[in-house]
């Protein structure tokens, strides 16, 4: 019972990364309809600059602050680089132009820095805190407080402001939100800009468990994707628990059935949901939304 | 000088010449009607004045302005507002919301929105109690009423209307008229309609579209008085139109 209560503690903290970037891909698809396979190398390229604000000598809220700009910065280049000049065209030629700018964006960090992984330190000195039988890592217990204050911020954004509003309307008919003056190539920038931002944020916070690689990006992404499908595609509560219910089931699958084979589960899951239930756990808000 | 002209106005898509030339003229303060079959070009013609379809050539006069070529979100912005087919109400927000964004034409505080959204529902109280539900959850009707509601909160000089009775019950179309009527007192209006009866109704002229060209245009006394084109176009004595 004790290893089970350490196990969901571990595991909401890793699915919370995968819950930050799936959120990423969520928002973007509904924006653009399109996927973007890039969304996880936003989550890589972040904990690289944080790496190099750190290794600059900025003190660590700074170096946070300075790797998240750059996020947004990153955003607002991918926009205009690879969605906007394509955006009249079917989204096949967008799907394969963020697949390019994954690559591109890869292998630009590979030849900066070399294919040897690096080390983030943790924002605390403390590892962490023991409450009764549950040993809480402080990593992932900012992991977590941050992804619950972004669910919360996210549900506010969305739920309450007009801006959120018009975010929602452009998703949902680009066309009309065009006719009632809504600045769709606005709406759309921002929500790069968000999106990017999140996944960074995700890379940031999970770097100091993981180690910094190239490869991460795709690592996260690829179970991100995973999560997006378990949670109905396309829902945003859905992508939230999503990725935590896969962040626990591999964590709890390699603590009971096989290390080894931990990123295993996640695709088992994936698998068995495409065969059983398709449209995931919130499926049907998404269909009656289209 | 009309509030709008359009002269000769061509619009292709692609192979297909939807619009061969159209020449019409919309003064301030009435309420025109565009009738025509499936096909003949009356929704492009609002689409290449609102800005979603773009023209090939010609031009579109508003205030004596051109506004060919603009994009949508300019030309809502100077006071034409579009009510498109099919409602295109947004399903997954509010009705409330939905006529709130009705006002993302012009800069002005949530709270003032929100006070104008409410008091909307004075002309359409039918959806009052929608308020709150979301839009896939409406009939055609209802989504009607939340369609025009929110073309109204841009306050518009010009209120482009296609094609609101499409799939309504013969009572819904009647009170969707009769909000036109109440809308025609501040409001210019340019109609598309497939019913040529209901259209006429409350026109001060009319223009009868036929496979991209103005074939005729009158006061609604003069169309019906035209047997022909009665035959033709408003479907005949004893037809009920479709």
């Amino acid at each position: 019972m004790d290893l089970a209560l350490q196990l969901l503690f571990t595991g909401i903290g890793i699915g919370a990364v995968y819950a930050l970037v799936a959120l990423g891909f969520v928002l973007i698809f509904r924006a653009t309809n399109v996927v973007n396979f890039a969304q996880g190398e936003f989550s890589m390229v972040a904990a690289y600059l944080m790496v190099v604000a750190v290794e600059a000598g900025l003190p660590y809220w700074a170096a946070f602050i300075v790797a998240l700009l750059g996020m947004a910065l990153l955003g607002v280049v991918f926009n205009l680089g690879v969605y906007y000049p394509l955006r009249h065209r079917t989204y096949l030629p967008v799907i394969i132009a963020t697949i390019g700018a994954s690559i591109l964006l890869a292998n630009s960090v590979l030849a900066i820095y070399g294919p040897q992984p690096q080390v983030l330190e943790g924002w605390f000195e403390t590892p962490g805190i023991q409450v009764g039988p549950v040993y809480l890592d402080s990593q992932y217990l900012l992991i977590i407080c941050v992804t619950i204050c972004l669910v919360i911020f996210n549900f506010w954004f969305f739920e309450k402001t007009l801006l959120g509003k018009k975010l929602q309307a452009t998703s949902q008919d680009k066309e009309m939100a065009s006719l009632l003056g809504i600045s769709v190539s606005t709406m759309i920038m921002i929500t790069f800009i968000y999106s990017a931002v999140l996944g960074g944020l995700a890379g940031i916070l999970v770097a100091p468990v993981l180690f910094v690689s190239i490869q991460m990006g795709s690592t996260i992404a690829l179970k991100a994707f995973a999560a997006t499908i378990i949670g109905g595609f396309g829902d945003v509560a859905g992508a939230i628990i999503g990725g935590l219910a896969l962040g626990v089931i591999e964590t709890f699958g390699a603590a009971y059935i096989s290390v080894p084979y931990k990123d295993g589960f996640a695709f088992l899951v994936l698998v068995a949901f495409l065969i059983f239930r398709p449209q995931g756990i919130f499926g049907e808000r998404v269909a009656e939304k289209a | 000088m009309p509030l709008l002209e359009i002269r000769n106005l061509v619009v292709r898509y692609g192979e297909i010449e939807a619009l061969r030339g159209v020449t019409c003229v919309v003064e301030e303060g009435q309420v025109v009607t565009l009738l025509g079959a499936n096909g003949a070009g009356k929704s492009t013609t609002l689409r290449a004045i609102s800005g979603l379809a773009k023209p090939t050539s010609g031009d579109i006069l508003y205030d004596g302005k051109s506004i060919a070529g603009l994009g949508p979100e300019a030309i809502v912005r100077m006071g034409i507002s579009h009510v498109p087919e099919g409602r295109r109400v947004f399903p997954g927000l509010t009705v409330k919301e939905n006529i709130m964004l009705g006002a993302s034409n012009r800069r002005a505080p949530t709270s003032e929105i929100s006070r104008e959204a409410d008091a909307m529902f004075d002309l359409f109280p039918d959806i009052r109690k929608f308020t709150n539900a979301l839009g896939w959850t409406l009939s055609g009707g209802q989504l009607q009423m939340v369609a025009v509601a929110r073309g109204l909160m841009a306050k518009p000089r010009l209120l482009l209307l296609d094609e609101p009775s499409l799939g309504l019950a013969p009572v819904i179309v009647q009170a969707v008229f009769k909000i036109i009527s109440e809308i025609r007192r501040n409001t210019t209006v340019l109609l598309v309609e497939q019913n040529a009866r209901m259209g006429l109704s409350v026109a001060d002229y009319g223009y009868v579209l036929e496979t991209g060209r103005i074939v005729l245009g009158g006061k609604p006394d003069e169309l019906w008085g035209n047997e022909a084109i009665r035959a033709a176009y408003l479907g005949g004595h004893a037809k009920v139109s479709a």
